[in-house]
């Protein structure tokens, strides 16, 4: 089963991953806020396993502080919903009930960013990982793919401590294998390169991808970072390879203040200042789009990280 | 629970109480004054003659939990953790210092005794039906209490938290509103009025008593008889009076947070109380 993960849609990964960890353990549980199916865990683990599966209703205030109770008493609860609802709507429950209290919530924001397409702009959530991340005692999280999603589920498991982590609801392409293994706070070197680094996180590390393999054969050769671990970023590696390039772009899912750009300036500004350009939705709503559009629309897409490559490059050599 | 009623004691004890409570708000400069002295008789009763809790255990499993949702009144809830013997008595003049172990708000994080970190009203009964649920998961026979403000109420995700528990008929989850009718900027009924509270609470599922939450016997009686409904939660009304003892500010908006700049507002407040007790610290 393991070995063909990556035809699955990222969700029921989610959910079968779920029926793993409760399979493991039966302190954990799944919550909801009336978008399980959405989500991927019904019937996935309300059918396997209705006593770990909670369906608060559309309540996710209450679905976050009811979380925090029930890590008092011992339990993990796993609460999900579409990444505007499990991230800002609940933004003082989160800080409060979970972060502050330190309870050992786990919060998984569904459809992220332009993922959210059809359902617009009220739903289109581009400042999660910025809000998340600014919130002590959060880890935040963005895997690629489904093994990489599988994998950080289990590390989320086992570890005590509140996290977020984003969830891409659709099939993703295949970037790891079943022999992943997901290191908190470090980086993966996806390419190897001395042009220009070019850091991803989460949905646009397929793209970060192409973008670099397609620049290859325009003799630019791109050090490609991708952080599935927003929150603890690995510093180290990061300033390792803007020490061989000089110049950095980043890209994500996400609008480009606050998050895994704003991220890497911090770490940059303060450890080696080198030109960095981020690319993300430049501080704007979402809207009814297609991925195509909205890539066009707000300059994030292969073409545009393709380009950003090449200046940041260009730039190095003069 | 570890002490046999004895009324007098218990009046003496309430006094002291309020004394040292008062004592610690105005050391600290300021502090929730009202909205802890309303809830002296309710908080030493569970305490006292309820809860089952270990001092020397503070994470029992089996003990009974209390969630202090209007965490501001959290210097009741020290007080009786501290006359348990969670922690030292000389804690109790720490309230609010720099690297204190007891912050103005109930924090889980450092203080033995306490079940739920509070403070951000609206949440704590939530957390409180997270505790129940998760005991009921693990056939666990331990109660959860709650105590809720009636500003509180306001909030919104009180009543998702009444629909949750009245829907999974959590039986084991006793709450009770401190109903001192004020809120910090006037009374309640002026400002956005509760009522009727009791037809809310019963609409959402739950078994609803009132009681005096000032009156020894009406507090005992009440929750044990909350204690025994089977098949829903409970919520208990408690009438109160919002800074009860303290005669300058009783029954005032202004008591929700007192500020004691100097040692004639120390006089004032202390003064107030008409009590003559010895501070343990």
């Amino acid at each position: 089963m393991d070995n063909d993960l990556h035809n699955k849609e990222m969700r029921i990964v989610y959910g079968e991953t779920l029926n793993e960890l409760i399979e493991q353990n039966p302190n954990v549980m799944c919550l909801e806020a009336d978008l399980s199916k959405a989500s991927g865990t019904n019937p996935t683990v309300s059918r396997k396993h209705p006593a770990n599966f909670l369906n608060i209703g559309v309540a996710e205030a209450n679905m976050i502080s009811i979380g925090a109770g029930l890590a008092s008493e011992g339990k993990i609860p796993f609460c999900a919903s579409f990444t505007c609802f499990a991230s800002r709507r609940v933004y003082d429950q989160i800080t409060i009930s979970v972060a502050y209290a330190n309870m050992n919530v786990k919060i998984v924001g569904t459809a992220p960013g332009v993922t959210a397409g059809p359902n617009g702009g009220t739903h289109m959530c581009f400042q999660d990982l910025a809000i998340m991340r600014a919130m002590p005692n959060m880890t935040v999280l963005s895997p690629c793919d489904c093994y990489e999603l599988r994998a950080c589920l289990h590390w989320m498991a086992a570890h005590r401590g509140p996290v977020y982590m984003q969830l891409i609801r659709m099939k993703q392409p295949k970037v790891f294998d079943p022999t992943y293994q997901f290191r908190i706070g470090k980086a993966v070197q996806m390419r190897q390169g001395k042009d220009v680094t070019l850091v991803s996180t989460g949905y646009m590390t397929p793209f970060a991808m192409t973008a670099a393999d397609e620049l290859a054969k325009e003799c630019i050769t791109v050090d490609l970072l991708h952080c599935p671990s927003v929150k603890p970023l690995d510093a180290e590696a990061l300033v390792a390879s803007a020490k061989r390039t000089g110049g950095v772009v980043t890209v994500e899912n996400q609008n480009i203040i606050g998050g895994l750009g704003g991220a890497v300036c911090e770490i940059l500004s303060e450890k080696h200042p080198v030109p960095v350009k981020r690319l993300g939705v430049p501080d704007q709503f979402g809207e009814v789009a297609t991925e195509a559009y909205l890539f066009e629309k707000h300059g994030f897409g292969v073409q545009h990280i393709k380009q950003a490559c090449r200046d940041i490059a260009a730039r190095r050599r003069k | 629970m570890t002490e046999k009623f004895d009324r007098e004691q218990f009046d003496q004890m309430a006094a002291e109480w309020r004394y040292i409570m008062t004592d610690m708000i105005c050391r600290a400069g300021s502090g929730h004054l009202g909205g802890a002295l309303s809830l002296v008789e309710i908080v030493m009763t569970l305490y006292y003659r309820v809860m089952r809790v270990d001092p020397k255990k503070p994470r029992w499993e089996d003990r009974d939990r209390l969630v202090l949702s209007k965490g501001h009144a959290a210097p009741v809830l020290y007080l009786a953790l501290a006359y348990q013997g969670f922690f030292p008595m000389s804690w109790l003049k720490t309230l609010n210092a720099d690297g204190t172990k007891l912050p103005s708000h109930a924090d889980a994080r450092y203080v033995p005794g306490v079940d739920m970190t509070t403070g951000s009203l609206g949440q704590g009964l939530s957390c409180a039906i997270g505790a129940a649920y998760a005991a009921r998961m693990d056939g666990k026979k331990h109660r959860v209490f709650c105590i809720i403000g009636d500003g509180e109420s306001n909030e919104g995700q009180n009543w998702e938290a009444a629909m949750f528990a009245g829907h999974h008929k959590l039986d084991n989850l006793v709450a009770i509103t401190d109903y001192n009718k004020l809120q910090i900027d006037d009374f309640t009924d002026r400002l956005l009025s509760l009522e009727p509270l009791c037809d809310k609470w019963r609409a959402f599922g739950w078994e609803v008593f009132e009681m005096d939450g000032h009156d020894w016997d009406a507090i005992y009686n009440t929750i044990n008889a909350a204690i025994a409904v089977q098949g829903k939660p409970k919520m208990i009304i408690a009438h109160t009076i919002k800074a009860k003892g303290c005669c300058v500010v009783e029954n005032k908006p202004e008591s929700h947070n007192i500020k004691v700049p100097d040692q004639a507002a120390y006089d004032k407040y202390m003064n107030a109380l008409n009590i003559k007790a010895t501070l343990p610290y």
